[in-house]
């Protein structure tokens, strides 16, 4: 067995990838070193047996199919202008209804106005407490219910709204006792509707907006989706 | 179309060309990741594989032998194939060489006019010859395959090993000399117009 060396050589020389010195100089070695010549023997046995391995054929057609490689229908360049419009209105939309929910919590209590909702729901409920005075001292609570509805009323502000309202809710069952229910009733289902209307009226942005958007986000999803529908049976 | 021609269309996203090109090469990208793997139905699979991935990555093809950056996906895949067979000892990564039944059932015809007793002799010279390549290190292996059966040049199987020049030279004429004194069991069973040129010339 040669050294490592002379194998590599011999196996670039059967290649053809000497240079003609070095080549000259192994074929003159190769010519008076028989271990060296039968060496490269071996080596060139080698190759011509691989070469001589025959060559198979595929067993089976390669090709790809689209779905193989994951590609997707080539989409007309309105397509991205529809899809950001569609996600410009629903990113919109979406602040829209959370701007006008966190402004009508407050609101739900009478934030923005509070004191004349004190006072209508005062004046309704609180007047036939005033009339029935004599009578709305045989309940205990009636006579703490009309202080507890008037104390707020010089000072009314949007920080004390919240505390404001429900004792002026109270004041009027408690003051009009049992003598004037149908009156009472009344009182607290107009005021309730009362505060709703408001409240809605009040939103930071008008409904105008969210139903433009509305239809502006679903008219531009159904256009993607008719593009996309049509660029795929294009397409096959 | 000639291949520089289907190849920038296949870069440009038109799979009809990429099929055009895996038609011409398909023989030759199933032989190769064969040899390397040693098993017809890994080789099928790894040849599929290959193909994907050569797709998907082919704007990264900048010039030169095509056929050598296919093979490197090719090698790439069988590498993955054969890691993949690490993990999973249970699969045996040479059926075909213990098993007896295999050399009886031919499935390739080098030549179709060939008698049953040459087929049989073909089938078991190639049979030993995978033997012997089973028994190289998957590197080794993987450079006389490119080099010697695929018949590709030094640069090119540098390109699809991903390996420098000097390394090719070095571990083609160890892989050579390997499979010599390998094939050197299979003299007797070998027959004579595949004698190996060494016996007869020295």
């Amino acid at each position: 067995m040669k050294n490592f060396r002379d194998i590599e050589l011999l196996s670039s020389y059967l290649d053809g990838q000497l240079s003609p010195s070095e080549s000259a100089r192994l074929e003159s070695r190769l010519s008076s070193d028989p271990e060296l010549a039968s060496a490269f023997s071996d080596i060139r046995a080698a190759r011509s047996i691989l070469r001589k391995l025959p060559s198979r054929k595929a067993p089976r057609n390669f090709t790809l199919t689209r779905q193989m490689v994951g590609l997707k229908p080539p989409l007309p360049r309105s397509y991205s202008f529809f899809r950001f419009s569609t996600a410009f209105a629903t990113v919109l939309l979406m602040l829209i209804f959370t701007a006008n929910a966190l402004t009508q919590i407050p609101l739900s209590f009478g934030a923005s106005a509070p004191a004349p909702v004190a006072q209508e729901a005062y004046g309704i409920g609180g007047g036939p407490a005033a009339t029935e005075a004599p009578v709305a001292t045989e309940a205990p609570a009636a006579v703490e219910a009309p202080s507890l509805a008037m104390e707020p009323m010089p000072t009314a502000s949007a920080d004390s709204a919240a505390t404001e309202l429900p004792a002026s809710k109270e004041a009027g069952p408690a003051s009009g006792s049992q003598d004037q229910p149908p009156v009472q009733n009344q009182a607290l289902t107009e005021s309730v509707p009362q505060e709703q209307s408001r409240s809605q009226n009040q939103a930071l942005i008008p409904g105008i907006w969210q139903i433009a958007l509305l239809t502006l986000g679903l008219t531009s999803g159904l256009i993607m989706f008719l593009l996309r529908r049509s660029a795929t049976q294009k397409w096959k | 179309m000639d291949e520089i021609a289907l190849v920038q269309s296949a870069q440009s996203g038109d799979l009809d060309s990429f099929n055009t090109l895996i038609l011409n090469y398909q023989d030759r990208v199933f032989n190769t990741a064969l040899r390397i793997l040693g098993d017809e139905d890994i080789a099928e699979d790894a040849a599929q594989e290959a193909f994907i991935s050569a797709f998907r990555s082919i704007s990264t093809f900048r010039g030169g032998s095509f056929k050598a950056w296919l093979l490197r996906t090719v090698t790439n895949a069988c590498y993955d194939e054969l890691r993949r067979q690490k993990r999973r000892p249970t699969t045996p990564l040479e059926p075909e060489t213990k098993d007896g039944d295999e050399m009886d059932s031919p499935r390739w015809m080098a030549d179709p006019n060939m008698t049953p007793a040459e087929k049989f002799e073909a089938d078991e010279l190639e049979h030993a010859i995978q033997h012997c390549l089973d028994a190289l290190p998957t590197d080794f292996r993987t450079v006389v395959v490119l080099a010697d059966i695929q018949g590709m040049d030094y640069s090119e199987v540098a390109t699809a090993a991903r390996v420098p020049l000097g390394t090719i030279k070095s571990r083609l004429a160890r892989a050579r000399l390997r499979l010599r004194e390998c094939l050197r069991g299979f003299e007797e069973l070998l027959p004579s117009s595949f004698r190996l040129e060494g016996e007869r010339t020295s």
